[in-house]
């Protein structure tokens, strides 16, 4: 791959941090990123690879900071958007929020970790588990000489070090399901997926071994069970603990836990999946008076589970004005910067439906640009229930000193890409 | 950049650095440095300061230790002789008992970038390879890649490369990865690492501890080695089958890149890898992050080179979210385009539909451009769509219109009825040079269907004064002139008062140029004006090629996994030329799959079925040419062909060509069935499959329905090139050709053909063939070879049809 520099800019192009890994790339070539994404962007052409001269810029925006990375090689592309986003996600792990003022405020961090992340530019320890254990932000307090070399550097278990203890054993498994949906004017589902994640909390002691069970279509047809319901898991993601060759073997999903919070896994199923929120909406336009919007939300899931915090985006023109609503349930709410209404319900239990209208004024004089026709979307979370039916059937835990542990099981179902487009 | 108070700072911190109280106390000295390293990122200049920093890396405190090295670092060019004394420390830190202080002041020396400071680098690089920590080892290698980098074109120390390679079995995976980062650079100019079956096999066992990164790297490296067996080929790549569909992008792509190079003999198993990776290049279009899902775009847009109907199943993936950004939304679209087929053409429309009133212009009109080149092929839905997009009456959307119409009806002439009603009070919308340029090429060339033409054509020529533009101006001259000639009476005043104006008061040359040029012109006279600007152009359907043709894996394999792809603007929206509309042909490729010769003569001896083609096959294997060799190459381009073709038909007018020594014109009939209904796809595989290249179709059940192709028969006495068309004009005549042509029927059995064929809905191709140098035996065994693809083509569908008509 071989980036030749890594750059952090603010929105107006002022380099924040740099680290020149290769010294083949003039670092003043940065001078011109901003300018010229700022004229694709006038062209309405921009693209992730601004190329000048001999120099490829690759960049990605996050929050208020764009961060690219320099070559004058014909490098592999998804390599270094990667790298990018790997960048994002330690510096992220390490100041929660990664914008321009926490790269100021953490500046030496910032340096250190640029400094083992990558090598005359190639990658290197970029897990931020391992890096969290010898570079910490209490390293701005003084401290003599670090004289503990952390083992995960060398250790054959390179995401959890030696002598971890807690008082109780426990760990914590959430089980979350995002669906996306894109639901077309009339009605019809043009495409549906989920996205599953497996995430642990682990509280254990030393070195434990954990064994995953889960009610995997493709286990339980190799062992010859049927036991109730299945589900076919596609393009599973693992954390790199889990032994890849036994669960390739006989799909055992095996590993030693990184301490603390992690993504065991991650799994997408393509599948046609009935929308769980679905909406209906009528949006009449009375050119130079009046809007008036019905939007019908239906719950298709089981009568027993209750989604919350449900949020309904409903567009409505830009130019219009004097919002009048009417619910059955929760609240509606004009939103003028972003130009929608959007109707929250606390809680919606399952198979209910409920009714939504609302009223606008548009001037008499109509404007000339043609708007876009954004669609309706919808956030909920569903605590409880897995659209997949996915279940963790047990957790082993394996300890050498012979504690015992306690796994708890939390599922959770929301929304992801979830849009549903209008007539309107 | 230029930073307020730089050198008022510069004094204070130099101030402050030197100040014994602050360096006894370690975290006021601490801040200090730190100070200094901001300065330096914000982009003051604080060079001055390097003889106090170069003090100051003298600490316990790594932190500082790091700020130092990294101020050091970046202004050791600058001061190379104060840099020498860095040396000392950081060779002091590489004794540390501290592998992290070690690797730390190893990483550094060789970062400090100093050709003359080499050799005091070299024996602590030496020492770091044989480090016990692999976090030294790891940097130590990197370090001697370094310093070759800073050294180029220096001798390799053969110890250090040798050393290098043992360490390839270094317990640490990203020693091992390393290593190879590290010889690839030393050994650049030799081609880099050398990978041999040993190393090949270690590495692909050992891929497995790697990171994604490692995995990539390792995967690229493999490229470079040639299996040694076809068996050994086959268990590199079931060991490599699980991370072809690895769930990490970049590690599937770089598995599937090493699969094309392995496979570049096996064309099956490539294909077969490419079907492979559609469903984890499908997810990856469908990652949280939209520059991987434009890389994987870009990427499944190459794939699709070779295998476009690799898609076909999944078109609803490329549908646009609202929220994407416009570059994704135009390779979906680009996608889009290319896997339409009968069942999904009016989702897909419907769909495309949707994103010509995108807020984005540029969006909305490659939307409307797609629709255009979908209208190629189905030319009525995407007309109704156009028109009606013009109701919307907005600027950018109706100049897109306008454009797409006029690039439409250059291809596909027969849409010139709608286009023309399409046409009426689009003028007052358009606003942009491009529209309005489209706009006046329509009307002068469809002028006489326009009721309005006239009128419009004088509004533009009443404000030429204030026209800015210079295409607007030519071309309203180029349609002024046109529309003269079909609609005089209404016309004459205003081109009159034009030619006038661009000749005596317009004041950029080419246009008063054009304008003298037309004034000259019709001072000829009508008739020779006519001639001019009516003359024949190329057919239009010549550029007509349905669906790109599949192109060897070869053609696009070394791109894949780079930069490449995502640079390269598509295909389809592309070519769709804003200018005036151009002659699009796609060049032909030569299938490499398929052998460069073919010998034919098996055709002949293995009828497809029919006893006719059976009869006719033996007269033909009668003949001396019966062997005859047909080959692809050298390759034709779809302008030299036209040439050739269009110098051979002005020949032919002045009667010389049938006397001509070198050339031979002939034509021919044939007679089969249900060829015009096959799509060109499969009347090109069945061509390419006897080293028949088709360059140019009609669109499918459209009249006059036309191929266009051509060919090499190698062999005695000379290779000549023929060119053929195959033609289609309507109906056959119920009591067709003269009796000259009759006698040209060498064998006479065609006429027997002919009668069972009228009785058996069998319609009459008439092929015309020209070859040069003339070799008449060729050209016969030629149109056997011909007819027999014909017949098999038209037998695959209607196979009792076939059987009757014997």
């Amino acid at each position: 791959m071989s980036a030749s520099a890594i750059f952090v800019l603010d929105l107006k192009g002022k380099v924040l941090i740099c680290r020149n890994y290769k010294g083949d790339v003039d670092m003043a070539e940065i001078d011109h990123f901003i300018p010229l994404l700022m004229q694709q962007e006038e062209e309405g052409m921009i693209c992730p690879v601004i190329t000048r001269g001999t120099v490829h810029f690759m960049w990605i925006k996050h929050s208020n900071l764009y961060l690219v990375a320099t070559t004058n090689k014909n490098s592999n592309a998804s390599l270094v958007y990667s790298f990018l986003y790997k960048l994002v996600e330690v510096f992220t792990e390490y100041f929660k929020e990664l914008e321009e003022e926490s790269i100021q405020d953490n500046f030496v961090v910032v340096y250190e970790l640029l400094d083992e992340l990558m090598d005359f530019g190639f990658p290197q320890t970029t897990d931020s588990k391992i890096l969290q254990e010898y570079i910490t932000q209490e390293g701005t307090k003084l401290e003599v000489a670090k004289t503990k070399v952390p083992t995960t550097v060398t250790n054959a278990v390179s995401w959890r070090s030696e002598g971890i203890k807690y008082k109780k054993n426990e760990v914590f498994i959430d089980v979350i399901e995002s669906i996306n949906v894109l639901v077309n004017a009339n009605g019809s589902v043009m495409s549906s997926d989920i996205v599953g994640s497996i995430k642990l909390k682990t509280m254990l002691s030393g070195m434990p071994e954990l064994r995953l069970g889960l009610n995997d279509r493709v286990l339980f047809s190799l062992t010859g069970r049927d036991k109730g319901k299945t589900v076919m898991m596609e393009d599973v993601k693992f954390h790199q603990c889990v032994r890849l060759s036994r669960f390739d073997s006989d799909r055992t999903i095996s590993f030693i836990p990184p301490d603390g919070e992690s993504e065991l896994m991650s799994y997408r199923i393509n599948t046609h999946v009935k929308p769980l929120i679905w909406i209906e909406s009528v949006i009449e336009k009375f050119s130079h008076s009046r809007v008036e919007i019905m939007v019908k939300a239906k719950g298709q899931f089981k009568k027993q589970s209750v989604a919350n915090n449900v949020e309904i985006r409903v567009p409505v023109p830009s130019d219009a004005d004097s919002p009048k609503f009417k619910t059955s349930t929760g609240s509606a709410k004009y939103v003028p910067e972003k130009d929608l209404v959007l109707w929250t319900i606390k809680s919606f239990p399952g198979g209910k439906e409920f009714l939504m209208r609302a009223h606008f004024g548009l001037p008499s004089v109509e404007k000339d640009e043609l708007e876009g026709k954004p669609p309706i979307t919808v956030k909920f979370e569903i605590p409880y229930f897995t659209v997949s039916g996915i279940q963790v059937r047990y957790m082993k835990i394996i300890e050498k000193s012979g504690y015992q542990a306690l796994p708890w099981v939390r599922y959770i179902t929301q929304s992801g890409d979830y849009q549903l487009r209008t007539n309107a | 950049m230029p930073y307020l108070g730089g050198e008022e700072t510069v004094r204070e911190l130099k101030r402050a650095l030197s100040n014994p109280n602050v360096q006894s106390e370690p975290l006021r000295y601490r801040n200090t440095v730190l100070r200094v390293v901001r300065a330096m990122s914000q982009g003051v200049n604080v060079s001055g300061l390097f003889s106090e920093m170069v003090k100051a890396c003298a600490t316990v405190d790594v932190v500082q230790k790091k700020l130092v090295y990294m101020f050091l670092c970046s202004y050791a060019s600058l001061n190379p002789e104060l840099s020498l004394l860095v040396i000392n420390t950081l060779r002091k830190d590489c004794q540390d008992p501290n592998p992290m202080v070690r690797s730390l002041a190893l990483r550094n020396m060789s970062n400090l970038r100093l050709p003359s400071l080499v050799e005091y680098v070299e024996q602590p690089l030496t020492a770091g390879l044989r480090d016990r920590a692999a976090c030294v080892r790891r940097v130590a290698v990197l370090g001697w890649a370094k310093l070759y980098n800073l050294q180029s074109g220096s001798d390799i120390d053969a110890a250090v490369v040798n050393e290098l390679y043992s360490l390839l079995r270094d317990p640490d995976p990203v020693v091992m990865v390393n290593c190879l980062r590290a010889l690839d650079e030393i050994l650049k100019e030799e081609g880099g690492v050398v990978i041999n079956k040993p190393i090949t096999h270690h590495l692909l066992n050992r891929m497995k501890e790697c990171d994604v990164w490692g995995q990539c790297e390792v995967l690229r490296v493999l490229q470079r080695y040639r299996p040694q067996s076809d068996d050994e080929l086959f268990d590199i790549l079931s060991l490599l089958d699980a991370s072809l569909v690895s769930p990490h992008p970049p590690v599937m792509a770089a598995t599937l890149s090493l699969f094309l190079s392995l496979c570049a003999d096996l064309p099956a198993v490539s294909l077969a890898a490419l079907e492979r990776v559609s469903g984890p290049l499908l997810a990856a279009c469908g990652s949280g992050s939209r520059e991987m899902r434009f890389t994987a775009l870009c990427h499944i847009q190459l794939l699709m080179r070779s295998v476009p109907g690799l898609m076909g199943p999944h078109f609803k993936r490329f549908f646009c979210g609202y929220a994407e950004p416009a570059y994704i939304k135009q390779r979906k679209m680009q996608i889009m385009v290319e896997l339409v087929n009968d069942e999904n053409v009016s989702m897909l429309l419907d769909e495309l539909k949707g994103y010509c009133t995108d807020v984005n212009t540029d969006t909305a009109q490659a939307a409307i451009q797609a629709i255009g080149h979908i209208g190629r092929s189905y030319s009525d839905r995407c007309l109704e769509i156009l028109t009606g997009l013009l109701g919307l009456k907005q600027d950018h959307i109706t100049s897109a219109v306008v454009q797409t119409l006029r690039d439409l009806v250059w291809v596909c002439p027969q849409c010139s009825d709608t286009v023309c009603s399409a046409l009426e009070g689009c003028e007052e919308t358009l606003q942009d040079s491009q529209g309005r340029q489209a706009l006046l090429w329509l009307l002068g060339v469809y002028g006489d269907g326009v009721s309005s033409a006239p009128y419009t054509l004088e509004a533009f020529i009443d404000g030429v004064r204030s026209e800015v533009s210079l295409g607007v101006k030519m071309e309203l001259l180029t349609a002024t002139m046109r529309l003269f000639l079909t609609r005089p009476a209404e016309t004459q005043d205003m081109l009159g008062r034009l030619l006038h104006y661009c000749i005596e008061e317009e004041t950029d040359m080419c246009v008063r140029d054009l304008g003298l040029l037309y004034y000259h012109l019709l001072k000829c006279g009508v008739e020779e004006t006519r001639n001019v600007l009516q003359g024949r152009r190329s057919d239009p359907s010549l550029g007509v090629l349905i669906g790109r043709p599949a192109e060897p894996i070869s053609q696009w394999a070394c791109s894949f996994n780079t930069l490449e792809p995502l640079k390269k603007g598509g295909t389809v929206t592309q070519t769709a030329s804003r200018g005036s509309p151009e002659h699009e042909a796609s060049k032909p490729k030569t299938a490499v799959e398929l052998p460069e010769t073919l010998d034919c003569s098996h055709i002949h001896t293995d009828p497809p079925d029919s006893a006719s083609t059976g009869q006719r096959s033996d007269s033909a294997a009668e003949l001396p040419a019966a062997s005859l060799t047909l080959s692809l190459s050298p390759t034709l381009s779809p302008e030299e062909f036209e040439r050739r073709w269009l110098q051979r038909c002005s020949l032919r007018s002045e009667e010389a060509a049938e006397e001509s020594n070198d050339f031979l014109q002939t034509e021919d009939r044939i007679y089969c069935s249900a060829v015009l209904q096959r799509s060109p796809q499969t009347l090109q595989a069945a061509m390419q499959l006897v080293n028949i290249q088709t360059l140019a179709f009609t669109p499918p059940s459209t009249l006059p329905w036309r191929v266009f192709f051509y060919t090499h028969t190698a062999g005695t006495p000379a290779s000549t090139l023929i060119l053929g068309e195959l033609l289609y004009a309507g109906e056959a005549d119920p009591t067709p050709k003269d009796e000259e042509e009759e006698e040209r029927k060498a064998d006479g059995e065609a006429a027997a053909e002919e009668l069972t064929g009228r009785e058996d809905r069998q319609v009459e191709v008439k092929v015309t063939l020209k070859q040069q140098p003339k070799d008449e035996e060729a050209v016969r065994a030629f149109l056997s070879v011909l007819s027999t693809v014909l017949h098999t083509l038209s037998s695959e569908r209607h196979d009792e049809h076939a059987a009757t008509h014997v």
